[in-house]
């Protein structure tokens, strides 16, 4: 049960060496830049990387990988913080109350729950990593394609409590986001759907795509619409004195505990990834909050469920990856590719064969979360919340050629780019109409995989719907599902009985 | 001299020019750096592939090479790109068979066999049929005689989509036996084998590189090869044709050119992916990632895509796959 106690411990002292300790570094600062910047992902960085490090030391690539990783997620906040735009993808989470309460002028003080949340999501993630790679990932092998079909119907079923105050605008917004997800060549019968004959759209739309186009470019024509001159002030971004997170751990620490576990299970699951994290994470959170009504409108706990749960996500993402080969999330995905470039071959021989190469990457994967803290906290934030002090007629073109740049590099072609600005054109108008934006996401996610998982299901029962409930774990997804979905209805029954309680009297 | 003459005159000229040229042209190839174009994103693996090769054929041909990810359409995007560039020989690409012909039956492509000069094949990594450990199936007769006895039960998942080598040979498997399965498309390798080692599908069928890692662990058994010969990798693996099917797949990545780069160019580049496959830097990087290297030149290679293209005809005609 503890074998794995003395080659952890062995791969340590490899990690200290001074290499690898640059390595860590250049890839925190270098993840933190990238994520920051809306439209290039952790996922792109770590793929350029890749045929750079063949050079170097496997585990001073890797490294450089988990620094770029845990940076990048973090980087992330930034802009969703200061500007309303997700740098990557879960950062939509970190929006809700971060942008809020970057315009209350705690922007600097959002920053650092920001930081200190990813920083404690990441350790805790690594730790998970470190303890429960072998045994956690009998657990992954239990999901076949009806449980996965339920993981996205209770994924789906969270939007219910996004909904909000429109619940008509947000389940048109859902549909929406499904509508995208349909777009793309069928698998199952090769048949292409809404295509129209564009060759790019047979694979579907990229999930950056509509993500950059809905968040960077509404705001970037915001921005120009206003033609604000001037910046905010120094002062407006001072770390206000009685804002400090030692002074309200007692009420962090269950946020930070509960997103850790919600991501590191999240993690796990193949399929799933940090955006998935954040969004339960920040939903429960408000779920068991004294004041759910505060959260959306700038409360300190929202940014540090969402950044926590996101970067829980991250080291956890690797256990399949490690143990099995499959990535649970996109970014491990790009970094197994490292790996196999590398000629490390993932799988139970990679823990006997290459132990301090496995547990090496294990501590990286902890202490570049560390390191988060100390160049994102007090390097980053004191230097990329200057941002907010340049004129925003100056930062909308910075935002649109910088969003031009990053789509074009996923596929080198300029329709992704044109359709991103479509996207872009189309939110703004969704935005004037207030409409809600994360459902599309959502919808476009996971709307993808609960059908490709419910048609699998249903090709290998030859038909038997009765194959989606057989399975107990199925079972318990379904009890979450429907607990979640009949919340709003209880809260709506609640609040009619206490009325008339109240008129009673 | 009438108008037309002194034209056919002029175009003879140019004609003997361009004739004339090309010796000094391959001679003096390359000038410059060669455009390399990976029909998939960053990452996947016909780019790790490409990144892994590109410093050992920049060392025999003595140039740079620059990688282009052009993703799109499983591929599509970058071979009609590549079918489409100028055919001066600084622009090449990876092709992957089956996949590239195998799209022409579903949809209309903007290329054929005719659109390319094959330079040289890389890798073949055959197909192969897996249960998980503790399968009552344990091996392909056993398979074969189910497909027999249940026709159309058994669920057999494969690492494609419909149209991909693993679905076209199962087809092949079943006008071959007369057997029937239950084809599930499970779309990538990784979803399907976790499946397989979960339980959830009882037969997958996916590349044997991706497969002896997991047998060599106890934790599936490979049923059978689809290949000529037993491979060094898993010498107790069975081959289909050892069990009287006549069946060989897989999936092959290999570098061509667009159609009319001359041939004396072509041979410059095949010869120098040739030195570079037997580089032992290289070999023992592709070993130590698992990468089944299968040099074809040109000829032979040529020889490969004309028999691909002309058994996925065959097998459109008995049986199309996209209705």
């Amino acid at each position: 049960m503890f074998d794995f106690v003395e080659p952890l411990f062995n791969a340590l002292p490899l990690v200290f060496e001074l290499e690898n300790l640059i390595g860590m570094v250049v890839g925190v600062t270098a993840g933190m830049i990238v994520g920051s910047l809306p439209g290039l992902t952790a996922t792109l960085a770590i793929a350029v990387l890749i045929p750079l490090t063949f050079s170097l030391q496997p585990l001073v690539a890797l490294g450089m990988m988990a620094g770029i990783y845990n940076g990048a997620m973090y980087g992330g906040a930034v802009p969703a913080i200061l500007l309303k735009i997700p740098g990557t993808p879960p950062s939509i989470v970190t929006t809700f109350d971060g942008y809020p309460m970057g315009q209350q002028g705690r922007a600097a003080y959002a920053l650092k729950i920001a930081c200190w949340s990813s920083a404690i999501g990441g350790v805790i993630s690594a730790i998970s990593l470190m303890l429960f790679a072998p045994p956690l990932v009998k657990l992954t092998l239990l999901f076949g394609p009806a449980e996965y079909f339920w993981v996205a119907m209770f994924g789906l079923s969270s939007i219910a409590i996004l909904l909000g105050k429109d619940p008509v605008k947000g389940i048109i917004a859902a549909c929406l986001g499904l509508l995208f997800g349909t777009v793309g060549s069928d698998v199952v019968t090769g048949h292409q759907r809404l295509t129209w004959d564009f060759k790019y759209l047979i694979d579907g739309i990229d999930l950056l795509v509509i993500l950059t186009g809905l968040y960077a470019i509404p705001p970037a024509i915001q921005m120009l619409e206003k033609a604000v001159l001037k910046g905010f002030t120094a002062a407006s971004l001072k770390l206000n004195p009685e804002d400090s997170i030692l002074n309200n751990l007692s009420s962090f620490i269950p946020v930070w505990l509960r997103g850790g576990i919600i991501g590191i299970i999240v993690g796990i699951l193949p399929a799933t990834g940090g955006s998935m994290a954040a969004f339960i994470s920040y939903n429960e959170t408000k779920r068991v909050s004294k004041e759910p009504q505060t959260f959306g409108e700038g409360n300190p706990l929202g940014v540090a469920a969402a950044e926590c749960g996101n970067n829980a996500d991250n080291a956890a993402a690797m256990i399949p990856a490690l143990v099995l080969g499959v990535p649970g999330s996109g970014v491990a995905a790009v970094i197994l590719a490292g790996l196999l470039v590398h000629g490390l071959q993932p799988g139970p021989s990679l823990f006997r064969d290459t132990p301090d190469i496995v547990y090496g990457f294990m501590w990286q994967m902890f202490f570049t979360s560390i390191l988060l803290i100390a160049f994102g906290g007090q390097i980053a934030i004191r230097l990329f919340a200057q941002v907010m002090r340049l004129p925003q007629t100056l930062l909308a073109p910075m935002i649109l050629c910088l969003t031009f740049v990053g789509i074009y590099s996923l596929g080198n072609n300029m329709f992704e780019v044109w359709l991103m600005f479509g996207f872009g054109l189309f939110g703004y108008v969704l935005n004037r109409l207030n409409f809600p934006l994360a459902p599309i996401v959502l919808g476009l996610i996971l709307g993808g995989m609960a059908e490709h998982n419910l048609r699998l299901s249903l090709l290998l029962s030859q038909g038997d719907w009765g194959s989606l409930f057989q399975n107990r774990l199925s079972q318990i997804l379904i009890v979450l599902t429907l607990t979640i979905l009949s919340m709003p209805l209880l809260g709506m029954i609640r609040r009619k009985i206490k009325k008339q309680s109240t008129s009673e009297r | 001299m009438s108008f037309s003459t002194m034209r056919n005159l002029m175009l003879l000229s140019l004609v003997m020019v361009g004739v004339m040229s090309t010796p000094v042209l391959a001679e003096e190839y390359p000038e410059r750096p060669i455009e390399v174009i990976v029909a998939f994103g960053p990452g996947g693996g016909t780019d790790v592939a490409a990144r892994t090769i590109e410093p050992f054929i920049e060392k025999y041909l003595d140039e740079d090479l620059v990688i282009m990810n052009k993703p799109g359409a499983g591929g599509e995007v970058g071979f009609s790109l590549l079918a489409a560039s100028n055919p001066d020989g600084y622009t090449m690409g990876f092709i992957n068979l089956p996949a590239m012909f195998a799209y022409s039956y579903a949809r209309e492509t903007q290329y054929s066999r005719e659109s390319f000069a094959p330079i040289a094949n890389l890798v073949y990594d055959p197909g192969i049929f897996a249960v998980r450990e503790g399968s009552q199936i344990t091996t392909l007769e056993e398979l074969i005689e189910y497909g027999k006895n249940n026709p159309g039960a058994l669920p057999i998942g494969t690492s494609g989509s419909v149209g991909s080598s693993e679905h076209l040979a199962i087809l092949q498997v079943e006008s071959k036996t007369g057997a029937k399965f239950n084809h599930v498309p499970f779309g990538s390798t990784s979803t399907l084998r976790t499946a397989l080692l979960g339980g959830h599908v009882p037969v997958a069928a996916f590349n044997l590189s991706e497969a002896v890692e997991y047998q060599n662990e106890g934790a599936i058994i490979i049923l059978g090869v689809m290949d000529s010969q037993r491979s060094d990798t898993a010498p107790n693996v069975p081959t289909f044709k050892e069990v009287g099917i006549d069946l060989i797949s897989g999936s092959s990545r290999g570098l061509a050119f667009p159609a009319d780069v001359p041939p004396e160019i072509v041979a410059k580049v095949s010869e120098a992916v040739a030195k570079a496959m037997v580089d032992p830097e290289y070999v023992a990087k592709a070993e130590q990632a698992g990468v089944p290297l299968s040099y074809m030149g040109p000829e032979e290679y040529g020889e490969f895509l004309k028999t691909t293209d002309e058994g996925l005809a065959e097998a459109w005609k008995n049986d199309p796959w996209v209705k």
